[in-house]
């Protein structure tokens, strides 16, 4: 009987009692809650202002009439679509040559044996713990060299593997059945087909994950971008534009620009955090504890 | 005879097999081992050697001349160039440390404050926390140096009502860095705070029963179980926190360019700037591979004090 109630509670998910303690809890989970969005808030907020209600002192805080200006703005000032179709075309190609390469590496890892296979993965996996600018200098020269520099495969090129993904790809197809791998080589499939249409399937989850990690990633990225895209403008990803309104909006002071440009490059990645995010935290669970 | 031509063919299969295995092997290790090694490997064997030779970055490699250990006398010499790069490391240190000092502690109180039973909202929290760290540091500087704006910001009006005077923030020597270390808190801390609840979820809760049959009240729980325990977590967490907060780089090229007064000058944006935008590139090689040694030194003391601790308590 009581086992019966204690089944259906775990069943029904965790039951919270109202206690002093658990309304304390509450009341604290909201204000950090609060402090956390705080700066996103005020930026959205900032964007749907008049001019004159962003330099207003002391500052308002909610806009007296919201409207859309800055935003109609703010595309006339910077190549709004341009930048965002760079952006995205960065990306999505990183993305997608990321989740093949790591696959492919994974695949190996997790499931040949050959000489030298632990040290070659060491070697890999140590170059996720290198700071960028360790290599920044001689990569600008050697994207130089491929005449890669000034254009978007500059930016693409260098960043086609990624060693995160061959670990965490490695981590999850070492959990796909040896039998099921087996059992399609019998059936005369070939490598490619057996990692492509057997194991990629059974790792979905982490590749969601990857796929959020690496699209996050390179969207947000800013320091090789502007070394690599040194002057030329029209290939600017939308983190380098809005870098570049700053300086525009120094001399105009017209701080709703700013942020409407702001609250557009964060869209794309916290919408694609919202809608994958069981995923990453399931893979940033997973690196941590294993790694 | 039979039995041993089954030996025979199996063992010729197993050869063949393990022949097309290494085929494969080499097929799928090639892209990533190679796109790794020409964009990271190389570049960082270059960057040591690059470190010994006089090199302008806009010229080809071969026009670098070997200048022994010079480079790195001249950033630790007395004049601009020592001076400017002294600045960077230290304000890089400074900053470091400023950083891991908060975010993994903090990281621990809202680990707690999700992964806790009593009240609802937990997971509503991380999901808020952990969105943070998907908003491009771009677009945190830019909103940033508008909170913190000494007039039109909210910041220094919140801080009125409580009655503390205006603060300088990004504006003033003294309080710039701290200003852009609370800036990579808020945007670092729900990852740290993911992982210190992965850590937690991994602490049996019969160990926690048992110390509250001994009568251990929770802060004595917090200390002999909890924090010894999370003792991996926290040392994975710091070294990445590390390795995080020596590449910041956006808030300072975007509002300070290394202001007021090179309080903020830290060594990803120096390094750039020798390097890259006044090409002296065996300087600015120099720099990294003293910002790659400073990193190593500073991870191995992490895990010789972590060892330690751990030696302690067993």
């Amino acid at each position: 009987m009581t086992t019966a109630i204690a089944d259906r509670r775990r069943l029904e998910g965790p039951r919270f009692k109202a206690t002093p303690a658990s309304a304390v809890l509450v009341l604290v989970i909201i204000v950090v809650a609060v402090i956390a969005a705080f700066p996103l808030a005020w930026m959205i907020l900032t964007s749907l202002k008049t001019p004159q209600e962003t330099m207003q002192v002391p500052p308002v805080w909610l806009p007296g009439a919201p409207n859309l200006d800055a935003y109609t703005q703010v595309a006339e000032v910077v190549s709004l679509g341009r930048s965002f179709l760079n952006s995205a075309v960065i990306a999505v190609v990183t993305t997608t040559a990321i989740i093949v390469t790591s696959l492919m590496a994974g695949y190996a890892f997790a499931k040949y044996e050959f000489r030298y296979k632990e040290a070659l993965f060491a070697l890999l996996i140590a170059t996720m713990f290198l700071p960028p600018i360790v290599t920044l200098i001689p990569l600008y020269r050697i994207t130089g060299y491929l005449g890669l520099n000034a254009s978007l495969a500059g930016v693409i090129v260098p960043n086609l593997a990624n060693a995160f993904g061959i670990f965490l790809m490695r981590q999850f197809i070492k959990g796909v059945p040896d039998e099921l791998i087996e059992a399609a080589r019998v059936d005369g499939a070939s490598e490619l087909r057996v990692l492509f249409q057997i194991v990629t399937p059974a790792v979905m989850p982490a590749i969601a994950a990857l796929v959020l990690f690496a699209f996050v990633y390179h969207w947000n990225s800013y320091l090789w971008p502007l070394t690599v895209l040194q002057g030329s403008a029209d290939q600017y990803p939308i983190v380098i534009s809005l870098s570049r309104l700053l300086s525009y909006n120094r001399g105009a002071m017209n701080t709703g620009l700013v942020m409407a440009g702001a609250t557009l490059a964060v869209l794309p990645p916290v919408l694609l955090f919202v809608i994958l995010q069981r995923f990453f935290v399931d893979s940033v669970v997973s690196s941590g504890v294993k790694g | 005879m039979g039995a041993a031509t089954t030996t025979a063919t199996s063992s010729r299969t197993k050869n063949r097999m393990t022949n097309t295995q290494h085929r494969s092997a080499v097929f799928m290790l090639a892209p990533a081992t190679g796109l790794l090694a020409v964009f990271i490997i190389i570049p960082m064997l270059l960057t040591i050697w690059l470190s010994f030779q006089n090199w302008s970055t806009q010229t080809g490699f071969e026009t670098a001349t070997f200048v022994g250990v010079q480079n790195f006398i001249d950033i630790f010499a007395s004049n601009s160039v020592g001076r400017d790069f002294k600045a960077a490391l230290v304000n890089t240190a400074l900053y470091t440390v400023g950083s891991v000092a908060i975010i993994l502690p903090l990281s621990v109180l809202l680990g707690l404050l999700v992964h806790q039973k009593i009240a609802p909202g937990g997971v509503f929290l991380r999901t808020v926390l952990f969105s943070t760290y998907m908003v491009p540091m771009i677009a945190v500087a830019l909103v940033f140096s508008k909170l913190y704006s000494p007039t039109e910001g909210p910041l220094n009006q919140i801080l009125g009502w409580v009655g503390i005077p205006p603060q300088t923030w990004l504006s003033a020597p003294q309080t710039a860095l701290f200003a852009i270390v609370i800036l990579n808190v808020w945007q670092q801390v729900g990852y740290f705070t993911v992982l210190a609840v992965a850590g937690l979820t991994q602490i049996p809760d019969s160990l926690y029963e048992a110390a509250k049959i001994d009568g251990a009240n929770p802060i004595q729980r917090f200390f002999s179980i909890t924090l010894p325990l999370l003792g991996n977590t926290l040392l994975f967490s710091s070294v990445i926190a590390i390795i995080n907060a020596v590449q910041v780089f956006e808030p300072v090229a975007l509002i300070t360019q290394g202001g007021p007064v090179n309080a903020t000058n830290v060594l990803t944006y120096h390094i750039r700037r020798v390097g890259i935008e006044r090409a002296q590139g065996g300087l600015g090689s120099a720099m990294a591979v003293t910002l790659m040694l400073a990193l190593v030194v500073a991870i191995a003391l992490l895990f010789a004090f972590a060892r330690s601790r751990e030696t302690k308590s067993a």
